[in-house]
C-alpha cells in the first residue's frame, strides 16, 4: 500500500519527529467530517510541537506530546488474539485474510485523537499488527465521514463500533471471556464513556470561544490555503454546534460540562477500583475506549487545563492510563518494530 | 432585412433624368433591380441626421459608436448597406428586441439638397425577463430557473441567474457581463457559481463552487480569452463500493487558475460544417494565484472540412491534451483528461478509456483522439430540398489513447506510450441536424484495439451534442 511507519512511530515520543515531517508531504486534500466522504487531517508540525502535554505522575512521561495521528496500517496478516499481557499465543500464520492496513486518523488535532487512540489501543490488545497512517483528508475518506477508520483489503471500517464488530468477525475479540451480564455492563458503561467525554471534548473544541478562537480553528483549517482554512473551520463549528443542540447540550455552560466529566470519571474510578483493567486481569474493548479518551484529555494542551484537572483528581484511573501506554504502545514499539515495517 | 423605407427625393434639383419614375416606388421595400441600380448609386448622398426613437435607459455613448458609418456613406446603396450593418450590430448588443430603420429626405431649414436622415426606431428589453424550465436526462429530473437582466446600467450590461434544483443536485450560476462600448468583441465578465456533477465512470461526485473573471479580445482573426477562476471543490464517492483509490481523492481543494484560450473558427457551421477550420488552444495555469492545487494544462482541437463531389463533406479533426502537475504532490483526478464516448472514441462506454482501479476510471494526464468522418447525403435523397436536408449518412474512424505520465522517463518514452495500445473503433450511421444547435446521432459502431480495463460497448447511440443518452 506504500504507506511506511517507521519502527516505533506508534510510541508517541517517537513519532513525534516523524509523524510531523511526513504531514507537510502527505497533505491531501481535507475532507470535511460532515460528508460521507473520507476525510483525513494534515498534521501540520507546528500544531504537533504546540500540543506539549504532561503525565502529572511519575516525571519521566512529561514529555508524551498530542502525537499526530499516525498512520495506520496492518501490514501482514492478523494473528490469534492474545488477551493477555504479551502471552506468546498461537501465531495464525494460515489466516488468508490480509491485515487492516490504512487507518488514517487526523493527527495532531487533538480531538481526534482520542478516536485513534482507543481504536488503536484495541487493535493492539488484540494484537494485530497495524500501520497508522496520517492524511489530511481522513475525514473525507470515511465511509460514515468519522475517523479512524481502517482498511483491510478491499473493505474500509471506520468508527471503534464497526471496527470491533468487523474484528470479531474475523475471529478476534476482546471479550470472550466475559459472561453476558458482564457483557452488557461493559455495553453501558461504553455508552456512558461515548456520551459523556465524547461529547465533552467536542464541546470543548468547539462550543468554547475561548480554545475555538486560539486552538481549535487554526488546527482544523492548517492543511488548506486562505480561505479555505476559514471556510471550514466555520463549517465545522456550525455543525457541532448544531449537534449539540440537537442532543440537548446546547445549552450547557462549561462548567456543568466539567461537572458531568467529573460524575463520569467518578463512575469509572469506582468501577476500577483497583484492578488492573476494568473486568479483572484482562483489558476489554472498554479499556481501549477509556484509554484513548482519557489519554487524549491528559495529553493534549488546551486553553484552560480544568478538564485534565478534572481527570486527575482520580488517581486509579492515571495509573490504569500509564498502565497501557507503557503496555501496549512503548514496550511495543521498540520490542516489535520488525512487525511493523513492511 | 429590416424595413427601408425610400421616399422621393423631390427638393433635389432635378439632375437625373429618371428622377420623377424613382418618386413613384416610394413604397416598395426592395431595392430596384439593376434598372435603377446605376442611378442610385450615381446619386451622391450625405446622411445629414440619424435619429433614434425609442430608447430609453440606453446610453448614449454606445448607439454613437455601432453607428458610426452610417454617415459614412457616399451614396444611397451605401445608406442602405451601412444601415443594415449597423441594425445587425445594435440587434447583436442584446438589449433590443426590435430594431427598424427609415430611410427619409432630410427635413428643415439645414436641410441640404441631398440631405438624408436615417432613423432607428427600437424596441428595448424589459429590464427583467424570466424562464422556467424543466429538464430530464441523466437520471435526474431538474426545474431551472433563469432571470435576466438585460441593459442593466445603459451600456449592454447584462446580469443573468440561472438556478438549477434536481431531484439529486443543486446548482446555480450568476454572471454579469459587459462589453466595451463601440467593440463588442472586446467584453468582460464575471461569473460566480456552484455546480455539482456526478461522474458514475469514476464513482465520483463533484461540487464546485468558484468565481471567475474572463476578457474577451480579438486579434486579427482570432478571438482570444484571458480567465482567472478561483474554485473550491470537494470531491467524494459516490457509492460505499468506490475503489481506494478514488477514496484517497475524497475532499476539499482550492484551485486557482490563470488561462488563456484562442479560438481561430472559420467554419460555416459549428453543427454538420461544410467548410472551413476550427483551431482551439487553451492552456491553464494553476498554483501561482494561491490555492493547493499546481499544474499546467496544456490542450487543442482542430478540425478541418472540405466539401466534396455528390455533395459530400469529408472531416477530420484532432485533440490532444497534456496535464503537467508542479510540485510533489500528485495531480487530482477533478483536472485529468478523459478519452471515451460519443464525443471521442465512439465506441467506448463515456470516459472508460484508460488508467483505471477496481473498475473506476481515473483519467490521464496526457490524451490524444482524433477522427476521420465522411458525411454524405441519404441515399437516394428521400426529402430532398426539404426535411431529408436536415439528415446525413455518417462513417467514421475515430482513434485515440490515454496514459499517465510519470516523469523521469523522458518525453521519448510517454509518446511511444501514447503510440502504443491506441484504442480505436469504426461505423457508420445517421445524423440528424437540429437547428444550430445540437446534433442527433445513431450509430453503429465497432470497437478495435480495446486494452485491458477499458468498457467497451457495442452498441447504437443516440448522441445529443455533448450530452449522450444511451439506446440499446
Amino acid at each position: 500500500m506504500g504507506y511506511r511507519t517507521p519502527p516505533g512511530a506508534l510510541s508517541p515520543r517517537a513519532a513525534l519527529p516523524q509523524a510531523g515531517a511526513r504531514s507537510g508531504r502527505d497533505a491531501g486534500p481535507r475532507a470535511p467530517p460532515t460528508e460521507p466522504g473520507a476525510r483525513r487531517r494534515k498534521c501540520s508540525p507546528a500544531a504537533v510541537r504546540r500540543a506539549g502535554s504532561s503525565w502529572p505522575a511519575g516525571g519521566h512521561l512529561a514529555r508524551l506530546a498530542a502525537a499526530p495521528a499516525p498512520w495506520c496500517a496492518a501490514p501482514g496478516g492478523p494473528r490469534r488474539p492474545e488477551l493477555g499481557l504479551g502471552a506468546a499465543g498461537e501465531h495464525a500464520e494460515g489466516r488468508a485474510e490480509r491485515a487492516p492496513r490504512a487507518c488514517a486518523q487526523p493527527p495532531c488535532l487533538w480531538w481526534r485523537k482520542p478516536s485513534s487512540r482507543r481504536s488503536q489501543a484495541f487493535l493492539q490488545m488484540c494484537n494485530l499488527p497495524i500501520k497508522v497512517v496520517c492524511r489530511a483528508n481522513a475525514e473525507y475518506m470515511s465511509p460514515s465521514g468519522k475517523v479512524p477508520f481502517i482498511h483491510v483489503g478491499n473493505q474500509v471500517v471506520s468508527e471503534l463500533g464497526p471496527i470491533v464488530q468487523f474484528v470479531k468477525a474475523k475471529g478476534h475479540s476482546l471479550s470472550d471471556g466475559l459472561d453476558e451480564v458482564q457483557k452488557a455492563e461493559m455495553k453501558a458503561y461504553m455508552e456512558l464513556v461515548n456520551n459523556m467525554l465524547l461529547t465533552a471534548e467536542l464541546y470543548l473544541q468547539w462550543c468554547d470561544e475561548a480554545t475555538v478562537g486560539e486552538i481549535t480553528h487554526a488546527r482544523y483549517g492548517s492543511p488548506y490555503p486562505w480561505p479555505l482554512n476559514h471556510i471550514l473551520a466555520y463549517q465545522k463549528q456550525w455543525e457541532v454546534k448544531r449537534k449539540m443542540k440537537a442532543i440537548g447540550w446546547g445549552n450547557k455552560t462549561l462548567d456543568q460540562v466539567l461537572e458531568d466529566v467529573d460524575q463520569c470519571c467518578q463512575a469509572l474510578s469506582q468501577r476500577l477500583g483497583t484492578q488492573p483493567y476494568f473486568f479483572n486481569k484482562q483489558p476489554t474493548e472498554l479499556d481501549a475506549l477509556v484509554f484513548g479518551h482519557l489519554y487524549t484529555i491528559l495529553t493534549t494542551q488546551l486553553t484552560n487545563d480544568e478538564l485534565s484537572e478534572k481527570v486527575k483528581n482520580y488517581s486509579n484511573l492515571l495509573a490504569f492510563c500509564r498502565r497501557i501506554e507503557q503496555h501496549y504502545f512503548e514496550d511495543r514499539g521498540k520490542g516489535s518494530s520488525s512487525i511493523r515495517s513492511s | 432585412m429590416g424595413t427601408v423605407h425610400a421616399r422621393s427625393l423631390e427638393p433635389l434639383p432635378a439632375n437625373g433624368p429618371d428622377f420623377g419614375a424613382l418618386g413613384e416606388e416610394a413604397e416598395f421595400v426592395e431595392v430596384e433591380p439593376e434598372a435603377k441600380q446605376e442611378i442610385l448609386e450615381n446619386k451622391d448622398v450625405v446622411v445629414q441626421h440619424v435619429h433614434f426613437d425609442g430608447l430609453g435607459r440606453t446610453k448614449d455613448d454606445i448607439i454613437i459608436c455601432e453607428i458610426g458609418d452610417v454617415f459614412k456613406a457616399k451614396n444611397l446603396i451605401e445608406v442602405m448597406r451601412k444601415s443594415h450593418e449597423a441594425r445587425e450590430k445594435l440587434l447583436r448588443l442584446g438589449i433590443f428586441r426590435q430594431v427598424d430603420v427609415l430611410i427619409d429626405t432630410c427635413q428643415g431649414d439645414d436641410a441640404l439638397p441631398n440631405g438624408l436622415d436615417v432613423t432607428f426606431e427600437v424596441t428595448e428589453l424589459r429590464r427583467l425577463t424570466g424562464s422556467y424550465n424543466t429538464m430530464v436526462g441523466n437520471n435526474e429530473g431538474s426545474m431551472v430557473l433563469g432571470l435576466k437582466l438585460p441593459n442593466l446600467l445603459g451600456r449592454a450590461e447584462k446580469v443573468t441567474f440561472q438556478f438549477s434544483y434536481g431531484t439529486k443536485e443543486t446548482s446555480y450560476g450568476l454572471s454579469f457581463f459587459k462589453p466595451q462600448p463601440g467593440n463588442f468583441e472586446r467584453n468582460f465578465s464575471v461569473n460566480l457559481y456552484k455546480v455539482t456533477g456526478q461522474f458514475p465512470w469514476s464513482s465520483l461526485r463533484e461540487t464546485d463552487r468558484g468565481v471567475s473573471a474572463e476578457y474577451s479580445f480579438p486579434i486579427w482573426k482570432t478571438s482570444h480569452t484571458v480567465k482567472w477562476e478561483g474554485v473550491w471543490r470537494e470531491l467524494g464517492c459516490l457509492s460505499r463500493t468506490a475503489s481506494f483509490a478514488v477514496r484517497k481523492e475524497s475532499g476539499h481543494s482550492l484551485k486557482s487558475s490563470l488561462s488563456h484560450a484562442m479560438v481561430i473558427d472559420s467554419r460555416n457551421s459549428s453543427i454538420l460544417p461544410r467548410r472551413g477550420a476550427l483551431l482551439k488552444v487553451n492552456q491553464e495555469l494553476a498554483g501561482y494565484t494561491g490555492g493547493d492545487v499546481s499544474f499546467i494544462k496544456e490542450d487543442f482541437e482542430l478540425q478541418l472540412n472540405k466539401q466534396l463531389v455528390f455533395d459530400s463533406v469529408f472531416s477530420t479533426s484532432l485533440w490532444g491534451g497534456v496535464l503537467v502537475p508542479i510540485g510533489d504532490k500528485p495531480s487530482s483526478i477533478a483536472d485529468r483528461f478523459y478519452l471515451g464516448g460519443p464525443t471521442s472514441v465512439r465506441g467506448f462506454s463515456m470516459h472508460s478509456v484508460g488508467p483505471q482501479s477496481e473498475g473506476d476510471y481515473l483519467g490521464g494526464e496526457a490524451y490524444w483522439a482524433g477522427g476521420l468522418h465522411l458525411y454524405t447525403p441519404l441515399p437516394f435523397r428521400p426529402g430532398q430540398g426539404g426535411f431529408g436536408e436536415l439528415f446525413r449518412t455518417h462513417f467514421f474512424l475515430n482513434a485515440g489513447n490515454l496514459c499517465n505520465l510519470n516523469y523521469g522517463e523522458g518525453p521519448k518514452a510517454h509518446i511511444r506510450k501514447l503510440a502504443e495500445c491506441i484504442r480505436w473503433s469504426y461505423g457508420a450511421g445517421i445524423v440528424l441536424r437540429l437547428g444550430n444547435i445540437a446534433r442527433l446521432e445513431l450509430n453503429y459502431c465497432v470497437p478495435m484495439g480495446v486494452q485491458k480495463g477499458d468498457r467497451d460497448e457495442f452498441q447504437m447511440w443516440f448522441l445529443l451534442e455533448g450530452r449522450s443518452v444511451l439506446c440499446t
